[in-house]
């Protein structure tokens, strides 16, 4: 066998068979490898595949697929027959705090954790909870009561911590979830489960999903769009990265458009000195022929995904100004979401850009704010955090809710857990620490298809546990996706073998709880 | 085979000894076959656990004699050219009757003994007593067709009795895989010749606690064996009336008191429990979906109610139940090119056709005018909810959209309309949602809309008449 001009190592290479493998397996190989199998196979591949061939192009296929709809032409329905039932959301905007706003601090509200400040978290509410190596060691965990006092807010006499004085304005609206739980402590693992349904990277996000089941709305802007707030230096950023809207194993043009969060969304989006759009197009049409004949060639996928972001990219150089050029938003709007929403990449910002796209048919919105992971100095970050996003979310629902948006679009708030009830660190009057805590954490919904005005799930006292009603990352999902139609057991994508779904692999439920 | 064989011997030797006395033994026989069913009377109840035992061979010894019978036409067929089958098939016709007779048997202990009974079951006996009575006469005409002096009688009855064979064994395999299980997976066009049977008894319930959350449950997970094919226990929980009349075992739900409920204790019991429903490993009730059914028997099990106070997931729904909007399968092909072409879009709302269609124009809003939409005129019933916010429609729209009687949610935001017309709008008795914003929509052009009782979302935000309504704090400025 010939040695790679690169290789510097010049030992003969090994065979498959030289390997120590035990005999009957070699021989299982040898086997495996004759010329009568291979062409007995191939024969066999070729009659299958002409009879598939056959199947397909007399178009039985999709007469024998929708015949369990029901449907008198199910073509008319998208290719996967979806929603599967008429839904309440035709889109969604996804608030995402991430790094893990404190609940205890916010909406979970904990009167008699007063008493017991700086004493020892009872072991047994605890249990064996393997905790963070940040805590891990640490030989007391002093119960940190919230810094702030709560109130009654709306009809529904909600509890709200001071710190979020516009959410409490809207408690009336807001489905509140109080019993989210996760299955992983660390970042990483736990943004990936909240959004993609699995920890580990690769599997497509929420969005993505959504993109792929429902479809575009609108041909000039992308069906996902991710919008990033700026961060705050001072704050604790974890890091937020595009596998987080990534489309996994589906086709890449399912993936979240991210736009930049300065004041220029998209790069390059202006024809540069020289080229007139005619020009541009000239080329573009030039390109697509090419990759036409790749495609052709090749036959990979990708190479639709390929064209179809091209042309997307041409046209959002005519939508995407129209939609960020704010200039024509009557002074209401200013009034609502206050003066920080005119400065590009702030929270406000992007809810009022949110609200926009929801207007021009954008499926799905993902706002990602980060900064939210107070290991320590509560005291200290939680009122700028609060302060970012409070008045954006208020103004984003409220907003919605007055243009007759709210009906038919859903707005989630979440993060990809809670804060621990003891403090990590020191504890003093005055200030203290939180850690990671995946058992419990509050999450919040408002619009089409959930039920306004109640708090959902009881933890205890510590909120440390979840008590009565928990809703897990899979039927949290499971849920989003019921209220835009879908039912998540039946809405899988065949990959690896396995019929993969975005709330697998243990079973989830949709909490009709939560539902109007 | 013994059996079989001393059967054959028996009726041999009557043949031999009186035509007469065969007919009356075949009467007899007959008699005591429509018989069997009045003594091992199907009550519903579960008997003695070693009938069931035997019974379940009925269904493996139920291909015996269907083999036999397939066989026996080529066998007589063939006995036209060789004698040899011809003498084969009158002993396999015996061994058919024979084998024929235990299966009945086993059948019947089957059903007696494990309680099953409803309509499939019923028809399925029937057919099994009438396929051996049919063929007790065809072992009694035979020797008139082989000796040539009846030609007919004898295949005719072969004939039948293969018909029968083959519309008993169908109830049979109804009862085994369940009644569509031929039809589940036929492509659509073949489909259409085998209209599913749909009852709508509890149409009178719409819109209910009970239609909306008990019945898609009991649906799901209890009828396929408490429904009109297989009323196991005498149960069927496929209607209201018939939920509460119970089964066998007295009423399943005693309203307000879901701990002496029959329905929930047998779901509520250890999988492992012999007595656990859903049983035979099929799929069980969910918490959420037991906590519905408790919240429900103890709110008094009203077919009517529309809501049951404390419980979150049955609360009051303010939104109608979706009216299907007809069959509109001819105008497919017109549908699929609106689809295609650069325009304006006809979108399903789901897979269900019957939901209807959206009209979404945002790709073209700024060229979308009144002509565009009267384009959309022939298609006007199956159009639930129209999109047409920001396009260039003005006042005449309301003369063209006063013809889309299944309209649900009308989007006019930013448009010219000033609502002059508003009125030709309260033809539409679906209408639930309105979207006037941005328009320069007055509160006295809303006068009349007041009397549309299912109007509730009625969205007026930089117009006119949000001011105006600020002020009088009208109950048409709705939100949620």
């Amino acid at each position: 066998m010939k040695q790679h001009p690169l290789c510097t190592d010049c030992e003969p290479p090994v065979t498959p068979l030289e390997l120590p493998v035990p005999r009957a397996v070699k021989q299982e190989w040898a086997a495996l490898e004759t010329r009568r199998r291979f062409l007995g196979r191939s024969g066999k591949v070729l009659g299958w595949a002409a009879l598939a061939g056959l199947f397909g192009d007399m178009g039985l296929r999709i007469y024998a697929e929708g015949a369990d709809a029901k449907s008198p032409s199910p073509a008319l329905n998208n290719a996967l027959g979806l929603p599967h039932f008429a839904p309440k959301a035709k889109r969604a905007i996804y608030l995402f705090m991430s790094g893990g706003p404190p609940q205890m601090d916010l909406f979970d509200y904990k009167p008699n954790l007063a008493a017991q400040f700086n004493e020892d978290m009872p072991d047994s509410i605890r249990g064996n909870q393997q905790l963070t190596g940040m805590t891990s060691g640490q030989a007391h965990f002093p119960v940190a009561p919230s810094h702030w006092p709560f109130g009654q807010h709306g009809q529904t006499g909600t509890w709200v911590s001071s710190l979020l004085p516009y959410s409490a304005r809207m408690v009336d609206d807001l489905t509140i979830i109080k019993t989210t739980n996760t299955d992983a402590i660390n970042h990483e693992p736990a943004i990936m489960l909240m959004n993609t349904g699995n920890m580990n990277a690769g599997k497509p996000c929420l969005g993505a999903w959504l993109a792929y089941g429902l479809g575009s709305m609108n041909d000039n802007l992308p069906t996902f769009i991710v919008l990033q707030t700026k961060t705050n230096p001072k704050e604790n950023n974890q890091p937020v990265s595009s596998r987080l809207w990534s489309s996994g194993f589906l086709s890449s043009e399912f993936a979240g458009v991210g736009l930049r969060s300065g004041a220029d969304p998209v790069l390059y989006l202006a024809d540069p000195a020289g080229v007139d759009h005619d020009v541009r197009r000239k080329m573009l049409d030039t390109v697509e022929e090419i990759n036409r004949q790749t495609l052709a060639e090749v036959g990979d996928p990708e190479t639709n995904a390929r064209i179809s972001q091209y042309e997307m990219a041409f046209r959002m150089q005519s939508s995407v100004p129209e939609l960020i050029d704010l200039s024509k938003e009557p002074p209401s709007t200013w009034d609502l979401y206050g003066p920080e929403a005119k400065q590009p990449g702030t929270f406000a910002y992007n809810c009022l850009l949110a609200r926009r796209m929801a207007e021009r048919g954008v499926r799905f919105t993902q706002i990602y704010k980060r900064g939210w992971d107070v290991h320590d100095n509560v005291v200290g970050m939680l009122p700028v955090l609060c302060q970012e996003t409070d008045h954006g979310a208020y103004a984003l629902v409220t907003d919605l809710k007055r243009r007759g948006l709210l009906d038919d679009t859903l707005v989630i708030w979440a993060g990809e857990f809670g804060r621990t009830v003891y403090s990590q660190g020191g504890l003093s009057r005055d200030n203290y620490g939180r850690d990671h805590h995946p058992r419990c954490f509050t999450t919040w919904m408002a619009g089409g298809g959930v039920r306004p005005g109640i708090t959902y799930g009881e933890t205890d006292e510590y909120s440390y546990n979840v008590v009565k009603d928990p809703v897990h990352v899979r039927d949290f999902n499971a849920t989003i996706l019921h209220c835009l139609g879908i039912d998540h057991s039946k809405f899988s994508y065949k990959f690896q073998g396995l019929d993969q779904k975005l709330t697998t692999p243990v079973p989830a439920n949709v909490v009709l709880g939560l539902l109007a | 085979m013994i059996a079989a064989h001393k059967l054959s011997v028996a009726i041999r030797s009557l043949r031999i000894r009186n035509l007469r006395a065969q007919w009356l033994w075949t009467l007899g026989l007959s008699v005591l076959f429509v018989l069997l069913p009045f003594v091992f009377r199907l009550d519903g109840r579960q008997h003695a656990d070693w009938l069931q035992f035997l019974g379940r061979f009925h269904p493996s010894l139920v291909h015996l004699p269907i083999g036999m019978l397939v066989l026996l036409p080529f066998l007589e067929f063939g006995g036209t050219t060789r004698l040899g089958l011809r003498e084969a098939a009158g002993f396999v016709l015996y061994l058919a009757l024979a084998t024929g007779v235990v299966t009945l048997v086993f059948g019947i202990l089957l059903a007696y003994g494990s309680g099953v009974m409803g309509a499939t079951v019923t028809r399925h006996m029937w057919g099994g007593i009438a396929l051996l009575i049919e063929l007790l006469v065809c072992v009694a005409a035979r020797p008139a067709w082989i000796s040539g002096q009846v030609q007919r009688v004898y295949p005719a009855l072969l004939a039948a009795s293969l018909l029968t064979l083959l519309w008993t064994g169908h109830q049979g395999g109804s009862l085994t895989y369940g009644s569509d299980y031929l039809t589940r997976f036929m492509p659509g066009p073949v489909k259409r010749f085998f209209p599913s049977a749909s009852s709508a008894s509890d149409a009178a319930y719409v819109g209910s606690v009970y239609m909306r959350s008990i019945h898609p449950i009991l649906d799901a997970k209890c009828v396929v064996c408490h429904g009109a094919s297989k009323e196991q226990g005498g149960l069927r929980l496929d209607f209201y009336d018939l939920l509460i009349t119970g089964g066998k075992d007295g009423a399943v739900i005693a309203p307000r008191n879901p701990d002496h409920s029959l329905v929930l204790q047998r779901v509520t019991l250890s999988p492992t429990d012999k007595h656990f429903m859903p049983a035979e490993g099929r799929t069980p009730l969910t918490a959420d979906e037991i906590a519905i059914l408790r919240a429900w028997i103890l709110a008094d099990a009203s077919p009517t109610a529309t809501s049951i106070p404390g419980i979150a997931t049955t609360a009051e729904s303010t939104e109608l139940p979706l009216q299907p909007v007809g069959d509109y399968s001819n105008l497919m092909n017109e549908i699929h090119q609106m689809q295609r072409s650069e325009g304006a879009k006809l979108v399903a709302v789901s897979a269900t056709p019957s939901d209807g269609l959206i009209l979404r124009t945002i790709d073209i809003a700024s060229k979308f005018d009144d002509a565009e939409l009267a384009r959309f005129q022939r298609f006007a019933p199956f159009i639930v909810d129209a999109e047409l916010g920001r396009t260039k429609v003005g006042d005449d729209c309301f003369d063209i959209l006063s013809r889309f009687t299944n309209l649900r949610a009308l989007h006019l935001e930013g448009t010219a309309v000033t609502g002059r017309a508003l009125g030709k709008l309260s033809a539409l008795s679906q209408l639930s949602y309105l979207n006037l914003s941005g328009t320069k929509v007055t509160s006295e052009a809303l006068v009349p809309l007041k009397g549309m009782s299912n109007l509730r979302h009625v969205y007026l935000f930089d117009t006119p008449a949000q001011a105006a309504s600020a002020a009088t704090n009208s109950t048409l400025r709705s939100t949620q």
